[in-house]
Order: structure tokens, then C-alpha cells, then sequence
């Protein structure tokens, strides 16, 4: 059972929970009891309803809902009829809830599609002082793209969201934080963000600053909104004021507005947006891959080579080459299997080199979309360290397994990432070496909202010369043997660490 | 399987009371029963293109760049119980927004699977982007004044009702907390709780919500309070969705669920009923009829499934030109693979 999907072994729930769930579903029963001695009040069906629609059901988890062994087929037992009712009525109640934003912890986002629409991506790499006077440029902001401006801050805005720079002061809306799509659809689905759609102009519900300095007034929502002096009294009527400037979206509606065909400026197409979720909710930092990236294997790394990598690259044309006719070993007295097995290697190797000439270009689909940092403390929005991995998103239907051209594209775009420097020497750490590879990506398919994260290395198996510890003192055999087989592999392409979870065939879709 | 329809129907036929009886449900589950009972649920599965009159309101597929997604859950479960349709819940769940296990609302379907709901008359596919910007546009020039209003009223009800529920709730914590102060621990308290039910009942009759507003705000699930009850706004005409394939069509036919068959390497993964209760019993690719397949995919597709006890499942649609029938109503034949071990 271990292999099937649903036996996820994080939803296999621990013995005496096992238990206490299935005492969950006697609760509804309990409610069912009272709900039809009460049945008369319609007032008590009423709050049935909505305490369905508000609760969290916090007890109520993937647990209840997947409870218990499943059954190979149906037996028609009644027994078995109702345990699937409950679990769909379980699921029917979680789901059910609707998000709200009580007053403490509501943020606010205001829709502008357009207001970025005709922003100068010329300045990409601003400059911004750190602490210590440097100046360091900042990643690029997308900012195009950006589409819903924050009221205030929160704890969300630490690692989302943009403020724009360099804007002029009376600019309306001056210092504020902008999101991505995927951000603000993120934040609305998860309830930490309520979206709005304005019925009024930018400048209005987002007044340019007085000249004078701009006072640090908590950015509150009821401050735009109660505040006569921004806002022209509307036609609406007293108590229907707060939604004078506009008025909040479903999230249908973000879904909407947010979401579109690859290329759209505003947008993002679905499946990048349900990585980019899956991967929040994962607990990673992640950000859009900037456009073009400055290829940083050209720049930064030319300073990495050193005199014997430089010999070493020119190698193979030094090795004398047999004569055609044969044999392939010359005739002679040979002391080391290091002089024997040199002269067999007649094919040519791929060496991973930090130092790319011409770098190929990727080719769309497979380009890196999000840049992911594992989760840390010290990670900002603005400074950050390089990222731990680069993934690009892939449809399961639309693409075919890529060509090698295309892996090689993808791959080249990403930096020189070695293998651990504990790693090497060692024999023993081979595999680890193998695996990492010399450069990687993360690549994830998507299929109708079920995702699959591949990895493809840029493997380098000519640069483990296992024949090299076969004149060792005693020559341990059995390494060598293994050596074989594992370069037998290497041979077919170096599939790198790709543990062969492959993505299937993709038909009949 | 047949079995168990039969139940559902003698279920439908007279015995809800019954039924809840024994499945104790909650009102609400019993309200949804009784709609989905009242449709001839064996004749879903049996006939394919029965358009029997919905007793629920048309489904709305949203068509969203490409992609076909449900946002209100009384549609997911209508296409879960009556049309064998299980999707896949893609959205980040609210309540619990740091896991990734079971997930919420949007449903994402196939084109297909969504193909399927239209031709059976259950519900119609949506442009959402360009129908909610039309609406949304309309709302706020003054066009749609009604409209916004409308939204707004409901929006306030749900809002009034959250305040409602959340006061009752301090309420009766509140009176928790004095109950624990007051009496002994054990036996007396849980009294008190037992009869905290009728107080919470009480109390909502006696709170009214506070004329200083200050009401919780609320992000809807879906767009329904703007959109025409019961009307097809922003409907896209049938004939430019995609077939579903006879091969799935079927499947869907015959009862079977499927969801997407990435984790196991096929076009889909094939459940005898709801995935909830079953584990899936085929990987299925489908294929042309005079499609040469090759060995290997045979082979491959076969060990793989049965490494997790399935058994692979290929099929084609015999096509008929000039036969009279349509694509997608010839015979559609199927074969199963599983690997010997010999």
C-alpha cells in the first residue's frame, strides 16, 4: 500500500488519533439530533448554516475526510455507503467556509491593473545603499506586472510585495506596497487579504501626499476611507459609505482578474500559480525569475578558472589517438591500469565547465520561472542570498520530455553549483558528487492541479575516473566494479540525479 | 456497484428521514440529499446523455485562461454525487493555510470533464474573465447600480451573520469561563455545556449587532451574489469545448472516477466510486483505434502499474465514418495489462 498516492504517509493518522476521529463523526450525529428538535426555529437553521460557512473546523482534517482503510470495490453495504457520505459531508462542511478579516488583522488591496502599465523596465538593477555605503543593486521588480497596491502593511508584506521606488512626490500612492498576481491571489486564498475593486480613480482613493513631509500616520483602512478630506462624499447612501470607493471581490473573482494565458502583463497563467502556492504553503521563499538573468556564468565566475583547469580542459587532445586499423591498446609492458584504461577512453566526455562561452538560450516553455529559497530567518524581499533552487513550470499536456538543446538551455541559465567541497577526494561520496551534479534544475509538471518536481543535473561521470583507484595497494576489486556499471550510466547522458519518477507518457489527456 | 444505486434510489424514493436516521447527517448534507435523490441518479450513470431536468442549479464552470475551475462547493458536490466527477482541489484552504495535503476550493476539472457536465445539461462553461470585468465594469459606472447593490446587501447579511456568530462564540466562552469559576470541575461543568447549547440560542435572539459598524469584512468564495441567479452570463456556446474522448466518456459512464494520472505515469487514474473510499484500480492511457502501440509501452505502462497495484488499462474508440453515429458514441473497446511476474 505504500506506493499507492492517497497513502501519503504524513495522512496515515497516528494510532490513537485513528481513534479519536472516528468519535468525530458521532458530533455531527450529536448536532443532527438537536437540529431536529429545534427544526421548528428557522432562526436556529439560519445559524446552523452560517456556523458551517464561519467555523474553522479545526477538528475536522484530512483525517476525517479520508477516514479510515479504503476498500478495494464497492460492496453495496451500508456500512460503507454511509462512511463515504460522511467523508463527503465532512469535506462539504471544511469547504464551505467562507474567509473573513476581522477588524485587527484586515489588509486591505486595491485592484489597479493599469496604474504600472507603462513603467520604464530599462532601470532593472536600481541601486540601493546598504549599510555600510555600498551600494547594491536590487532584484528586478517586475513591476509591470504588478497589479494590487496594499493599504498599510503586515506581516505578509515582509516577503511580498514591492514598494516603487524613485517615483516623483506628489505622485499619488507614493511608498505603497505592490503585489505580484500570484501574491495577491495567494494571500486572498489563504484569507490574509481582502481584494477590492475600485469604483474611483487612483488619485482619489489614494490622495498624492500634502507637500508637506509626509507624517507617519498608521495606514489604517478607515484612514482613506473615513477621512472626508480624501474623498468626495459619494452618492451612496450613509451606511453603505464604506464601500464608496469600491466594494470587495470574491475570490472567483480574484481568480478572474489575477489569472491568465503566459504573457499577459498583470497575469499568471494557472499553473505557475498553483506551484507558486504549493511551494508558499511548503514554507519557501519564492520569487519571480527576473526576464532576461544577467547570465552569471559568464561574469562573475571567469575569475574561478585556474591554470589547471585550463590544462585540464585541453587534455584530451594531448592523448595520442590509436591508429585506425588497431589494436587499441599498444602492444607493451604495462605496470598501472591508469596507462591502460587513459588509452581506452576514446570517446570524448562531457566536462561541466563554471565558464559557459556561449551560454544557449532557453527555449519557452522550459525557461526558470521562480526563483526558491528554502526558509530562513534572514531572508528579505530585498536582500537575499542566491537562490537555493531554480525551478520552471511545465505543463503536463502541452510539453513533451525536453529536447536536449532545451534541457542544455535550461540549464545553462542557471549558475555553476559544484558539488560540496566535503565531497570531493573521497571516493566514498561519488554518488553524492554524481548526484548533485555541476549545475541543476528544478522542473515542475503540472497536471491538472496535481504537480510532480523533477530535477535535472548537469552530470559530469567522465570526471570520476574510477580506474584510478584500481593501482591502489591491494586493489579493492569490488570498487571497481561498481565503478564499471555506475559509468556504464554515465554513458547514456547523464541523467544526473534524476531518481526516474519520470512524468509519464501524457496521453489520452 | 449496482447495489448500491439501488439503495441510493430506494433512499430517494421515500425513506429521507430514514436515511438521515441512519447516516446522521446535518441538515444541511439532508437538504443536499434530497436535491441529488430527486435526480434520477441511476440514470446518470446509465444513460449518457440523459438531460433530465437539474433540480440544482446550473453548475458554472469558470474558463480561466484555458483552465476549467468550480468555485462553488454545492456545484463540487453535485458533481461528485450525481455525475461521478471528483476533479482536483487545487486552492489553498483557509483554515489551515501551511498545509499542502488535502486542499480547498477552486476545483480544477478537464476540459473534458467540464465538456461532460454541459452535454449533460448540469451546468455551463464561463469566460470568468471577461464576464466578471463586463459585470464589474457595469457595477461601477452606475450601469449596474442594482446589481452592486444587490451584491452589497448580501455581502452585509454574511457580514452581519459572521458578527452574529462571533459574539455568540465570546458569549459563550464567556459563560464557560464563569461556569468553570463557579462550579466544581468535572461533572458539573459538563452539564453546564450541555445546556450551553439552548443559551447559545438565546443569546441570538438577544444580541443584535451593534449600530456602531464594525463588522468583520469577508471575501466570498464565489461571485454568485453578482452573477444572475440561475442565468448563464458569460456562457460559451458547446461547440467550442473540446470532446471529451468516447474512451473517457465511457469510463464516466460506467460509474468510474478518474483524476489525473500523473503520479502514476498514465492519462488517468481510474477509482471504482469516490476516491475517498476506493483506491484507484487502473492507470489508463487511451489510444486511436488504428494506433500502433508499441511493446514497450505495454510493457513499461504494465509493470509500472502493477509496482502499485493497478493494472494498466489502455482503450480506443472504434470510429465509424460514415455509420451515422457521431464520434464519441461508437463502441469503445478496453483491455487490461498486469504483469505476470512469471
Amino acid at each position: 500500500m505504500a506506493l499507492d498516492d492517497d497513502d501519503n504517509p504524513a495522512l496515515a493518522a497516528p494510532p490513537p488519533t485513528a481513534n479519536t476521529t472516528t468519535a468525530t463523526p458521532d458530533a455531527p450525529a450529536e448536532e443532527t439530533a438537536e437540529d431536529l428538535l429545534e427544526d421548528e426555529g428557522a432562526a436556529a437553521q439560519d445559524f446552523r448554516v452560517f456556523a458551517s460557512l464561519f467555523k474553522k473546523n479545526t477538528h475536522i482534517s484530512a483525517q476525517t475526510i479520508r477516514k479510515g482503510e479504503k476498500d478495494f470495490e464497492s460492496h453495496g453495504t451500508q456500512l460503507q455507503a454511509d462512511t463515504l457520505e460522511q467523508s463527503r459531508a465532512a469535506m462539504q462542511e471544511v469547504l464551505s467556509y467562507t474567509r473573513i478579516h476581522s477588524g485587527a488583522n484586515l489588509v486591505r488591496g486595491w485592484y489597479f491593473p493599469s496604474w504600472w502599465a507603462d513603467y520604464e523596465e530599462g532601470e532593472e538593477w536600481q541601486d540601493s545603499k546598504a549599510e555600510d555605503g555600498k551600494k547594491e543593486r536590487k532584484p528586478f521588480g517586475h513591476i509591470r506586472d504588478r497589479v494590487v497596491i496594499l493599504e498599510g502593511s503586515s506581516t505578509s508584506t515582509q516577503n511580498l510585495g514591492r514598494a516603487v521606488t524613485g517615483q516623483a512626490k506628489d505622485r499619488p500612492g507614493r511608498g505603497r506596497d505592490w503585489l505580484l498576481p500570484e501574491e495577491a491571489l495567494y494571500l486572498v486564498e489563504r484569507g490574509s487579504l481582502d481584494l477590492w475593486w475600485p469604483t474611483k480613480e487612483f488619485g482619489e482613493i489614494f490622495p498624492p501626499p500634502p507637500a508637506a513631509p509626509v507624517e507617519r500616520e498608521a495606514p489604517q483602512p478607515e484612514n482613506t476611507d473615513v477621512d472626508p478630506s480624501t474623498q468626495p462624499t459619494g452618492a451612496s447612501e450613509d451606511k453603505e459609505d464604506e464601500y464608496a470607493d469600491g466594494f470587495p471581490l470574491s475570490l472567483q473573482a480574484a481568480y478572474a482578474l489575477l489569472i491568465g494565458l503566459d504573457g499577459t502583463r498583470g497575469k499568471i497563467s494557472l499553473q505557475k500559480f498553483q506551484v507558486y502556492s504549493n511551494l508558499k504553503r511548503c514554507g519557501y521563499n519564492v520569487l519571480r525569475a527576473p526576464p532576461n538573468p544577467p547570465n552569471p556564468n559568464q561574469s562573475s565566475y571567469r575569475l574561478n578558472i585556474t591554470i589547471k583547469n585550463f590544462f585540464s580542459s585541453l587534455l584530451p587532445s594531448f592523448t595520442p589517438s590509436p591508429p585506425k586499423s588497431g589494436p587499441l591498446l599498444k602492444p607493451g609492458l604495462y605496470r598501472s591500469y591508469n596507462q591502460i584504461f587513459s588509452q581506452l577512453s576514446l570517446i570524448e566526455r562531457h566536462i561541466p565547465s563554471p565558464v559557459l562561452p556561449l551560454p544557449l538560450p532557453s527555449i519557452a516553455p522550459y525557461e526558470i520561472h521562480f526563483l526558491v529559497w528554502k526558509s530562513s530567518q534572514k531572508w528579505t524581499k530585498l536582500r537575499h542570498p542566491s537562490p537555493d533552487f531554480y525551478l520552471s513550470v511545465v505543463d503536463a499536456q502541452e510539453s513533451e520530455v525536453p529536447q536536449m538543446e532545451e534541457i542544455l538551455g535550461l540549464l545553462e541559465q542557471t549558475p555553476w553549483a559544484p558539488p560540496k567541497r566535503e565531497w570531493e577526494g573521497n571516493h566514498g561520496r561519488l554518488y553524492a558528487r554524481l548526484k548533485n551534479g555541476w549545475r541543476n534544475v528544478l522542473m515542475a509538471v503540472v497536471d491538472h492541479g496535481v504537480i510532480n518536481y523533477m530535477r535535472w543535473g548537469e552530470g559530469g561521470f567522465g570526471q570520476e575516473r574510477i580506474y584510478e583507484r584500481f593501482d591502489g595497494r591491494n586493489g579493492s576489486y569490488r570498487g571497481g566494479k561498481r565503478g564499471w556499471g555506475n559509468q556504464g550510466r554515465g554513458g547514456r547522458g547523464g541523467r544526473g540525479g534524476g531518481r526516474g519518477r519520470g512524468r509519464g507518457r501524457g496521453r489520452g489527456g | 456497484m449496482t447495489m448500491a444505486h439501488g439503495r441510493w434510489n430506494w433512499a430517494a424514493s421515500g425513506g429521507i428521514e430514514m436515511l438521515t436516521g441512519i447516516l446522521s447527517l446535518d441538515n444541511f448534507t439532508q437538504f443536499w440529499i434530497e436535491r441529488i435523490c430527486g435526480l434520477p441518479y441511476q440514470c446518470c450513470f446509465k444513460m449518457a446523455t440523459s438531460t433530465s431536468t437539474p433540480t440544482h442549479p446550473p453548475v458554472r464552470i469558470s474558463l480561466i485562461a484555458g483552465r476549467y475551475l468550480v468555485f462553488d462547493i454545492d456545484a463540487v458536490m453535485v458533481l461528485r454525487r450525481s455525475f461521478g466527477l471528483c476533479g482536483v482541489l487545487t486552492g489553498t484552504m483557509p483554515q489551515n493555510p501551511t498545509q499542502n495535503l488535502f486542499l480547498s476550493m477552486p476545483q480544477e476539472l478537464r476540459a473534458e470533464e467540464a465538456r461532460l457536465v454541459v452535454d449533460r445539461g448540469a451546468g455551463y462553461v464561463a469566460d470568468e474573465a471577461g464576464d466578471h470585468l463586463r459585470l464589474l465594469k457595469e457595477m461601477s459606472s452606475g450601469v449596474g447600480e442594482k446589481r452592486r447593490e444587490g451584491y452589497l446587501r448580501e455581502l452585509r447579511e454574511k457580514r452581519v451573520a459572521a458578527k452574529r456568530l462571533f459574539d455568540e462564540e465570546k458569549e459563550a466562552v464567556r459563560r464557560m469561563h464563569e461556569g468553570k469559576r463557579g462550579k466544581g470541575k468535572n461533572k458539573v461543568q459538563k452539564v453546564e455545556e450541555g445546556g450551553g447549547g439552548d443559551s447559545l440560542f438565546e443569546t441570538a435572539t438577544a444580541v443584535q449587532p451593534a449600530p456602531k459598524e464594525d463588522l468583520p469584512a469577508i471575501t466570498p468564495s464565489t461571485s454568485n451574489a453578482m452573477l444572475d441567479p440561475a442565468g448563464t452570463s458569460g456562457a460559451i456556446a458547446d461547440e467550442n469545448l473540446p470532446e471529451p474522448s468516447a474512451f473517457y466518456r465511457e469510463l464516466n459512464k460506467r460509474g468510474y472516477f478518474t483524476t489525473p494520472g500523473l503520479r502514476f505515469g498514465g492519462g488517468y487514474s481510474v477509482y471504482p466510486s469516490d476516491p475517498f473510499k476506493f483506491h484507484a484500480h487502473y492507470l489508463s492511457s487511451c489510444y486511436g483505434w488504428d494506433e500502433k502501440i508499441l511493446m514497450l509501452d505495454i510493457v513499461t505502462s504494465g509493470r509500472l502499474g502493477t509496482a502499485v497495484k493497478k493494472s494498466f488499462m489502455f482503450g480506443a474508440e472504434r470510429e465509424e465514418e460514415e455509420g451515422g453515429k457521431k464520434r464519441g458514441e461508437g463502441e469503445v473497446r478496453m483491455f487490461c495489462v498486469e504483469w505476470a511476474g512469471m
